[in-house]
């Protein structure tokens, strides 16, 4: 009974019934609007600011950061009610997978043999190919502060690819304090084992992400946060610019890692350092170039790959101008 | 001095400060007070003794927008009777600096005028920045001991300064020596605009050139060169042909001409060409569109002709005969295993879709103006004409159609059009280009 009051008191989701409260993002501010929606199909919530460089200080012109959830109603199937029934599901569900997580152990990393994954060059993370796959994408956009934007993500045609479409409205909200806005993103959610612990991604063999992406030839904006054990990387993350192409044809973007760089609270800092691999928990991409209109980006799949061409290991420097501490 | 002449100078002196005071109280009469400072400090005392000193004067009845005027905000009004253009504003700006010789409110007035500059057109024009810096009083605001250079020293003007930096950061402007000089002269060596100056140097050089596929800042404003750009843009091979199947008629020339003709540009590969007259006319070919695609700012549309994907048992492999080269062999069967750790390739089977035969950015995207684009086609590729052409045009949501007409697509979110089929009505549909 312990344990059921523990489900009852936590944060996590019924899968089938309605979401009593924001899942896994921390609420930094006093926000909460609740949208109850009939199906669940792609619970919305709210990273950070927008993440277009910007090299000021930060005390002078503070920005805060306010997380709300809402929920997007979808066409779906309609919502059985049965209580009783979901947390046993819930609780099965758990103990499978952390049977699961305790006999992948013995198997080697992540249920697989270890000269498999030694050995591994590329390796699909995120692949788009039915409904499942989209539950594993959060989307946002400005609404969360007032703003104007809409996004929306769906299967693309066949079931082959994810469509990521929306209208972006750079109109600033009147709320006294925001002067620009507009920006839509999709998040990745955190990996979650057995009793929703976090847990993250491992890719220190690798050196490179490939994206196969379709776009409207607007620029995005790829954004890195590694695992939030400490809160004060809550905020950091680690971006990169992604243009596409336009057009009817498959684009393959190849963002090799070293080439990210750091940012706090949505502003580039000054001490740069590269991207370490070993405790990733999430990509995102970004959309903000103050452009108002429609656009589309269509996913093919997500990838990590080691390209042995490339051998840079970070690739901005720290400047003494900037940075006279780093350099004593 | 004598009592009266003592009296009527205090009462001019707290007159003036007694305008600023109220002018902390209410806001739109301060215009009219900072014009009466200086006139009651500097001109004679006599010429107000008629006036009530003690209450400050009413504020005036609200005149045309409801919104309060900002400070300063009649120097645009009066500069911009004419063309609101560059001119105008580096007039408006200099005409600050003559009407105030203490420039009181500049931190204002460069707010006020950073907001304006979009209304003008100069907001990615660096020297009218450089002149608005140029507002800022020099030497003033430099930290002179330690202690000012600890705390920051004038917050208001130093934030003043970002706010000009970061306008012109987000319009992708990079300062020049001029504004470094400005901003040491205005703010020293260690202030946070200047820290913001070294930071734009060093950031925007650094992703200058990343854009892998650059579009010119100046988009031509002829509709057929934006076609022709934009169709260059999405073909990456570099031996295609561009082709004008028609140019835009101009309205007034005849005027019997029942519909401005909209211009139509098409793109085609030479291996498209031949993919073209391969193709089993069997099978229909499909015209989608109209997609977007976004240059800059400015959003064009393209249809595409394209088929679908051959089932596998179909597809047949192009053999090269043995006897093409005769130097070395053009197909070799080794079996070398290679092992795991030389495999680049991912393990997901991408996304397949049928080949495309051809591109095109047209005026308007109504079957009419596409059915020209096919006859076009036409002469270049005869083998077009067998085959059975079936248009999809769609709203501009940008996806694509699903392939297989076997599928029945859920209906999805608005905007979204009709499918049309050749032996339809074809049904007007608005063009947005």
């Amino acid at each position: 009974m312990a344990l059921v009051h523990k489900f009852l008191s936590g944060t996590y989701i019924f899968r089938k019934c309605l979401k009593p409260s924001v899942a896994s993002c921390p609420v930094l501010g006093t926000r909460f609007a609740d949208y109850c929606s009939s199906s669940l199909q792609k619970p919305v919530a709210a990273p950070g600011k927008n993440s277009s460089q910007r090299n000021t200080e930060g005390d002078l012109q503070g920005h805060h950061q306010r997380e709300v959830a809402l929920d997007i109603t979808s066409p779906g199937e309609k919502p059985e009610f049965s209580f009783d029934k979901a947390i046993k599901d819930e609780i099965k569900d758990h103990c499978r997978r952390l049977k699961d997580d305790i006999v992948n152990y013995w198997r080697g990393p992540e249920g697989r043999p270890l000269h498999e994954v030694l050995m591994e060059q590329a390796k699909v993370v995120w692949q788009f190919r039915g409904k499942e796959d989209l539950d594993k994408w959060i989307v946002t956009s400005d609404k969360t502060i007032g703003g104007r934007s809409e996004v929306f993500l769906k299967m693309g045609k066949n079931n082959q690819s994810a469509l990521l479409y929306g209208t972006l409205s750079s109109e600033a909200p009147k709320d006294g304090e925001s002067g620009r806005s507009g920006y839509c993103a999709m998040i990745s959610r955190i990996p979650r084992g057995p009793f929703e612990r976090k847990r993250s991604y491992d890719w220190s063999q690798f050196n490179t992400l490939y994206l196969r992406v379709r776009g409207d030839g607007r620029p995005w904006m790829v954004n890195i946060r590694e695992d939030t054990d400490l809160i004060q990387r809550k905020n950091q993350m680690y971006s990169y610019f992604m243009f596409t192409r336009g057009g009817p044809y498959w684009q393959e973007v190849k963002i090799p890692f070293s080439k990210f760089f750091f940012s706090n609270q949505g502003r580039i800092r000054d001490a740069q350092y590269q991207l370490l691999l070993d405790k990733i928990s999430s990509v995102g991409f970004t959309l903000a170039d103050k452009v108002d209109g429609p656009f589309f980006l269509e996913i093919d799949f997500i990838g990590v790959f080691t390209d042995p061409a490339h051998t840079e290991e970070f690739a901005y420097e720290n400047s003494p101008e900037l940075n006279p501490r780093l350099f004593k | 001095m004598s009592w009266a002449q003592a009296i009527l100078l205090a009462r001019g002196l707290s007159r003036g400060w007694g305008g600023i005071c109220g002018a902390a109280l209410m806001g739109p009469p301060f215009s009219q007070v900072s014009l009466q400072v200086p006139r009651g400090l500097h001109c004679s005392a006599a010429a107000h003794s008629s006036d009530l000193w003690l209450v400050p004067p009413p504020p005036p009845p609200p005149r045309g927008p409801t919104r309060a005027l900002a400070p300063h905000e009649e120097l645009f009004r009066q500069a911009s009777d004419g063309a609101r253009d560059k001119a105008n504003f580096v007039q408006a700006v200099q005409a600050f600096g003559q009407h105030n010789v203490h420039k009181r409110g500049h931190v204002d007035f460069i707010y006020l005028a950073l907001r304006k500059m979009r209304e003008y057109g100069v907001e990615r024009d660096l020297a009218v920045y450089n002149l608005l810096l140029d507002v800022f009083p020099k030497e003033v605001f430099r930290p002179r001991s330690i202690f000012q250079s600890i705390f920051i020293h004038y917050p208001r003007q130093q934030e003043c300064g970002i706010a000009v930096l970061e306008q012109m950061e987000s319009h992708g402007l990079m300062p020049n020596k001029e504004t470094e000089f400005l901003l040491i002269q205005i703010f020293g060596r260690k202030s946070y605009p200047m820290l913001k100056f070294v930071r734009m140097k060093l950031w925007f050089s650094r992703f200058k050139n990343i854009n892998p596929f650059p579009v010119p800042r100046d988009l031509p404003q002829d509709p057929v060169d934006l076609a022709t750009l934009g169709l260059r843009h999405i073909e990456p091979n570099l031996s295609a042909r561009v082709t004008v199947y028609q140019m835009p008629s101009s309205r007034d020339s005849e005027g019997a001409a029942d519909a401005p003709e909209p211009h139509i540009v098409g793109i085609q590969t030479p291996d498209q060409q031949a993919a073209l007259a391969r193709h089993n006319p069997a099978r229909p070919i499909f015209v989608e569109g109209p997609f977007s695609l976004w240059l800059r700012d400015k959003c064009v549309y393209y249809h595409i002709l394209r088929a679908d994907l051959l089932p596998p048992e179909e597809r047949e492999v192009a053999e090269i005969p043995e006897e093409w080269n005769l130097y070395y062999p053009m197909q070799l069967d080794l079996d070398y295993g290679r092992s795991a750790w030389d495999d680049y390739e991912f393990d997901i089977h991408k996304v397949e879709e049928g080949p495309i035969f051809a591109i095109c950015m047209a005026g308007a995207h109504n079957q009419a103006t596409l059915a020209k684009w096919i006859q076009g086609l036409q002469e270049t590729n005869p083998a077009l004409a067998q085959i059975p052409v079936v248009f999809r045009l769609a709203g501009s949501t940008g996806e694509l159609l699903a392939t297989s007409s076997g599928l029945e697509e859920p209906p999805p979110p608005p905007p979204e059009g009709q499918e049309e089929e050749e032996d339809n009505q074809p049904r007007q549909q608005q063009g947005q280009s």
